[in-house]
């Protein structure tokens, strides 16, 4: 019993210093802990698939902060290699104003890897401030949003965007980012404009989108790292990139973290009812 | 072994100075603190202006003043919000704190009412209706509608909790008990992830542990 009493007492640094060495050691070792994509990871995934190479856009819309990176820029990444693996084009845009240098900079990274063309695989078309303005603007026409694109050259002058009027003309609309602004997506371009919508978010906010997917309002979801880690399997599964696996390589510390804490959980419970028990007058 | 980039040894730093906190607050993390707020808040100002100001109201103004100066009426009502450090004239704030009130709700209630009450309720009906998803499909279906049912139970404050209600309402609390593990167990892994993008950072972009 005593056991219990001092592990309430215990000082907390200890506590971080596990967690830290349940981050370390795993990303040291490489213990490669079995992956199993989930359902709704699959479920986006398969959206992109059922795509027809060279025809409409998947419009995707980075954002993220810097602060949210380590769970969405390798999602991102992943849809991006994935689009341009199968020659499904891409509209790149941000709500977010760090997302845009965060959005630039993979696309800058990924595009070589497929030989994609600027202007006739993807385009990338920046920040715009406004969230819900913007989404609905582009559903009524993507010029009023974006009358060019981030680099200032005409939207019309693009040869991909030559057909796209609004969310009609493009597939599937994916939003991968740490804020609310989903909901933004879900409602105005999802409800009002009756865009297929898909996501990706950090796992903090992501008990927050379930109900859309039951509702059949989203057509799937990544959820933080292991949504991530799940597209980035799928996609070498695939053999679309060969590429390391940056969100794939944390799972292992993620699930050894989870299961400390799991401990730390049951530990704490038993020391709480433990010391309740003491407590009462014999 | 460590890396030749100064912008990653700044970055490398700023991260363990951060990570210090856990240890006790100092002034190291204190610098890193203050750098990162006044950043934030200098890189905010500069995207407002260039992604705000200058493309949406700067730009059509000069170029084309006659068709375009309604765009100074939001213009204006905007810069009510300077009058906060007036304090003779702070209420004159509620008039932009209004504008945008009224838009914000008058845009969001309608598709709200929509995505996220209607739709809920008639996949709640549906999947607890659907006898050919049969077995497992149809048993999720009925908890999920009990527990919608019993969650909003729950939260009926017009009468007493008691008898069939207080039954209701218990059943209701489990099922919110439920969702909030679920969140509880999201938060860890958001948290946790944030952590691993760090250490992954100081071991493969710093240190060079990690290729």
């Amino acid at each position: 019993m005593k056991f219990f009493e001092k592990l309430s007492q215990i000082d907390r640094r200890w506590i971080f210093l596990l967690v830290a060495l349940a981050v370390i050691v795993p990303l040291l070792s490489r213990m490669g802990l079995p992956d199993k994509p989930g359902k709704y990871s699959l479920q986006l995934f398969e959206a992109v698939e059922r795509i027809q190479p060279n025809s409409q856009p998947v419009l995707i819309s980075a954002d993220y902060s810097p602060s949210m990176m380590p769970e969405l820029d390798p999602m991102f990444r992943a849809m991006v290699r994935h689009c341009l693996a199968r020659k499904v084009r891409l509209i790149v845009m941000t709500l977010d104003p760090t997302g845009a240098g965060l959005a630039e900079d993979a696309l800058r990274q990924i595009a070589p890897e497929y030989g994609a063309a600027y202007g006739r695989d993807y385009v990338f078309l920046g920040y715009k401030v406004g969230a819900a303005i913007v989404i609905m603007s582009i559903g009524e026409n993507i010029r009023q949003a974006y009358p060019t694109d981030a680099y200032g050259t005409p939207i019309d002058s693009l040869p991909m965007m030559a057909d796209v009027r609004n969310y009609a003309d493009i597939p599937l609309v994916v939003d991968i980012a740490g804020s609310a602004v989903i909901n933004s997506w879900v409602i105005f371009a999802g409800a009002r404009y009756k865009a297929r919508v898909g996501a990706g978010c950090t796992a903090v906010s992501s008990a927050d989108y379930y109900p859309f997917l039951q509702s059949g309002q989203m057509v799937g979801l990544l959820n933080g790292m292991k949504g991530a880690s799940d597209y980035e399997y799928l996609n070498q599964q695939r053999g679309y990139t060969s590429v390391p696996r940056v969100a794939g390589k944390g799972m292992d510390a993620v699930s050894i973290v989870h299961l400390l804490i799991m401990g730390f959980i049951v530990l704490g419970n038993i020391g709480y009812f433990v010391a309740k028990k003491n407590a009462q007058p014999k | 072994m460590f890396s030749h980039d100064p912008w990653v040894w700044i970055a490398a730093i700023m991260t363990l100075a951060i990570f210090s906190f856990l240890y006790k607050e100092n002034w190291f993390y204190r610098i890193a603190e203050h750098l990162f707020v006044g950043m934030s808040a200098g890189y905010a100002m500069a995207r407002a202006w260039n992604n705000a100001l200058v493309p949406n109201l700067f730009n059509p103004l000069f170029a084309d003043f006659g068709r375009n100066w309604p765009l100074l009426i939001p213009a204006l009502i905007g810069l009510l919000y300077i009058f906060r450090f007036v304090p003779k004239f702070s209420h004159l704030i509620l008039i932009p704190i209004a504008v945008g009130l009224g838009l914000g709700s008058g845009l969001s209630i309608a598709p709200t009412i929509q995505t996220d009450i209607i739709k809920q309720m008639q996949s709640a009906i549906a999947d607890a209706s659907n006898v050919s998803a049969g077995g497992w499909g149809l048993a999720w279906g009925i908890l999920s509608f009990i527990g919608v049912l019993t969650t909003l139970s729950y939260f009926f404050f017009s009468r007493e909790h008691k008898g069939a209600l207080k039954v209701s309402a218990s059943i209701g609390i489990w099922f919110l008990m439920v969702g909030f593990g679920a969140s509880f167990g999201n938060t860890v892994m958001g948290r946790v992830s944030l952590l691993i993008g760090r250490v992954q950072f100081l071991l493969t972009d710093w240190i060079h542990v990690i290729r």
